[in-house]
């Protein structure tokens, strides 16, 4: 991030103006996933967005998450513009500041839970020693320091999200980003989520997580409401 | 270190994909193959061919009828041996005849002219009514010394359109071996004389072997065309060149038909690497959101290409030299040995050398890389949730 001035700032530490989401743009079956959505998230905050299926929430969260590209408008994170990073700098960016939760996990099959987690370490040069020390000194806050061999197959659902949490957590990065948490793990399984939300807010990481599950609102600081691509606050 | 831990991981891939990387192998395996097969037995045929020619006379004499070579009197040799820098005059009878179903060489000789590539390995040379053959040929023929063996000599009528064969019963003096196993293996020898007699050409030789001395070669080649304008000379070197030129042409036209088969390999790889693809093609969404940047995930696949081409190499190496050495090379000797089946009756010359084992690898390495880095690098700059989909 070159703009220093806005690096300290809290306020308006994510930014979108005007964002645009088409697929297949310009054809018959063209969708407007998202449509004109500005909006700004505070520097350690909680926010939500909710909304029934379809109505973007994952699309938003990818863009602000560096995952996706709009189609047009622009977000900016610390006051850079990062739908025009390059692919170098965003994945910097993705190392460095952004952990990225996906809603079936995406853990990589037949890589143990440890490996999984530190897998964003291997091109850091980090060696194998330090890579399991620091994926299981994680999954040991996480309450997973005995599955820490088990492959994702070996794992249950709940397991299986604390181990991608723990993944999106290895770089310590300022932003955490959690597409539909709830959605594929039990009651407990939720309850523990929340503590552990909770947690990593208290130490100071801003917190994005999609969701049409009102059981994590109460945490929330802000919650943002999709309905057919368009926020209506 | 970062590289090292590519490295590991590529190897972890490779250990995890086991069923597309075994796919890839044998495609790697199938193609290569033959390419280390093809260019031991081409080399093994030259090398063999280097001996005879070597080992041969100077110069090779014949008639020219229209523009081939004609069969030539004998008493000129006494002629050539008269010019200067001659050592020694041979004249000889080659020609081909079935025994027992098998396409033999005859090689009609005079006195001790043995060629000096034969190796004798019991008996003696061939007197008036007696035959010296190839080891392999006396044991398909199931001879040896002392014994004895019929031979069609000529034909010697017509009745009812067959020919009928007069026979003439022939006594092993000798069995031979030879460094070449090609040549001499369904070879005979004979007294020129029983030869001239067998082919119906008395005071006649196929061709004139002349010996020289260093060096004047050019000079009694000279020499020979000024005596007789129809002479066709072929010197060692003419051979050489003819052998060569053979030998390159059999090699050209093999790679040109290898380079096709590998340019067919390319799209078989490119299907075949494509094996869980799109598990692949998410695997790489996921390095890419985990902060992977694309050149290190195109290393990391590059560290794959490489391993799959150093175990694809060494085993296509290992298949080759037993098709070749312990199998005999059925099938794919005779592209490059003229007259023989799918199974060669002798050992088949084989040189295996380092080039095209590590052409083998780096054609394994091209296959792989093809078929992994294109569709890697295109996975790989797509944002993340576009491969994760």
């Amino acid at each position: 991030m070159k703009n220093t001035e806005h690096r300290t700032q809290n306020t308006d530490f994510i930014r979108c103006e005007g964002v645009w989401k088409i697929y297949n743009e310009g054809k018959p079956y063209e969708v407007k996933a998202l449509s004109d959505v500005s909006l700004t998230i505070d520097r350690g905050s909680f926010v939500i967005f909710n909304g029934p299926s379809g109505s973007g929430k994952t699309t938003i969260i990818s863009i602000l998450g560096t995952m996706d590209r709009p189609s047009r408008g622009k977000a900016f994170l610390s006051g850079n513009d990062i739908t025009r990073l390059s692919d170098v700098a965003l994945s910097e960016l993705r190392k460095k500041s952004i952990g990225f939760v996906f809603q079936n996990f995406n853990l990589i099959s037949g890589l143990s839970a440890w490996e999984n987690v530190s897998i964003s370490l291997v091109p850091q040069g980090i060696n194998e020693k330090e890579r399991r020390q620091r994926a299981e000194a994680l999954l040991g806050k996480l309450g997973l320091l005995k599955r820490a061999g088990h492959s994702p197959e070996e794992l249950s659902g709940g397991e299986q999200q604390r181990v991608a949490i723990a993944r999106a957590l290895i770089n310590n990065p300022e932003i955490l980003i959690l597409d539909e948490p709830t959605s594929n793990i039990d009651l407990d399984a939720v309850h523990t989520l929340i503590e552990t939300l909770k947690t990593l807010k208290a130490e100071g990481r801003t917190i994005i997580v999609s969701t049409h599950d009102n059981i994590l609102f109460s945490s929330a600081d802000k919650v943002f409401e999709l309905k057919r691509g368009q926020l209506s606050l | 270190m970062k590289h090292l831990n590519l490295l590991y991981i590529a190897i972890r891939n490779g250990a995890r994909h086991k069923l597309r990387n075994i796919v890839v192998i044998l495609c790697i395996v199938a193609v290569v193959t033959p390419f280390i097969s093809a260019i031991a037995i081409l080399e093994g045929v030259k090398a063999q061919s280097r001996v005879s020619v070597s080992e041969g006379a100077d110069i090779y004499l014949t008639m020219d009828m229209f523009g081939r070579n004609g069969i030539i009197p004998i008493q000129i040799a006494d002629e050539i041996k008269k010019i200067d820098g001659v050592i020694r005059v041979a004249p000889r009878i080659i020609g081909r005849i079935y025994i027992s179903g098998k396409l033999s060489t005859v090689l009609g000789i005079t006195g001790d002219e043995k060629p000096s590539s034969v190796n004798f390995i019991r008996g003696s040379l061939p007197k008036d009514g007696e035959v010296v053959i190839g080891r392999k040929l006396a044991d398909y023929l199931k001879l040896d010394v002392g014994k004895e063996l019929s031979l069609g000599v000529r034909i010697a009528a017509i009745i009812d359109h067959d020919p009928f064969i007069m026979r003439k019963m022939y006594r092993v003096s000798g069995v031979f071996d030879s460094q070449s196993g090609i040549w001499a293996s369904n070879l005979v020898m004979m007294n020129i004389d029983e030869a001239a007699s067998m082919f119906e050409m008395e005071d006649f030789a196929t061709d004139i072997a002349v010996y020289v001395r260093p060096g004047y070669e050019v000079s009694v080649s000279e020499s020979l065309q000024k005596m007789n304008s129809f002479f066709r000379i072929q010197t060692k070197g003419l051979v050489k060149t003819y052998v060569e030129k053979g030998f390159n042409a059999k090699g050209g036209i093999f790679a040109m038909l290898y380079m096709l088969a590998f340019a067919l390999a390319i799209p078989a790889i490119l299907v075949t690497s494509g094996f869980g693809l799109s598990e692949r093609r998410k695997e790489i969404g996921v390095l890419k959101a985990t902060g992977w940047h694309t050149h290190e995930v195109l290393e990391m696949i590059f560290f794959e290409s490489i391993m799959l081409a150093l175990i694809s190499a060494p085993c296509a190496f290992i298949i080759s030299f037993a098709w070749v050495k312990v199998l005999n090379a059925p099938f794919i000797a005779q592209l490059f040995i003229s007259g023989i089946q799918s199974m060669a009756p002798f050992q088949v010359p084989a040189v295996f050398m380092p080039l095209p084992f590590v052409l083998s690898f780096f054609f394994a390495l091209v296959l792989t890389m093809v078929g992994s880095i294109y569709s890697t690098w295109r996975a790989a700059i797509v944002p993340p949730a576009e491969a994760l989909k």
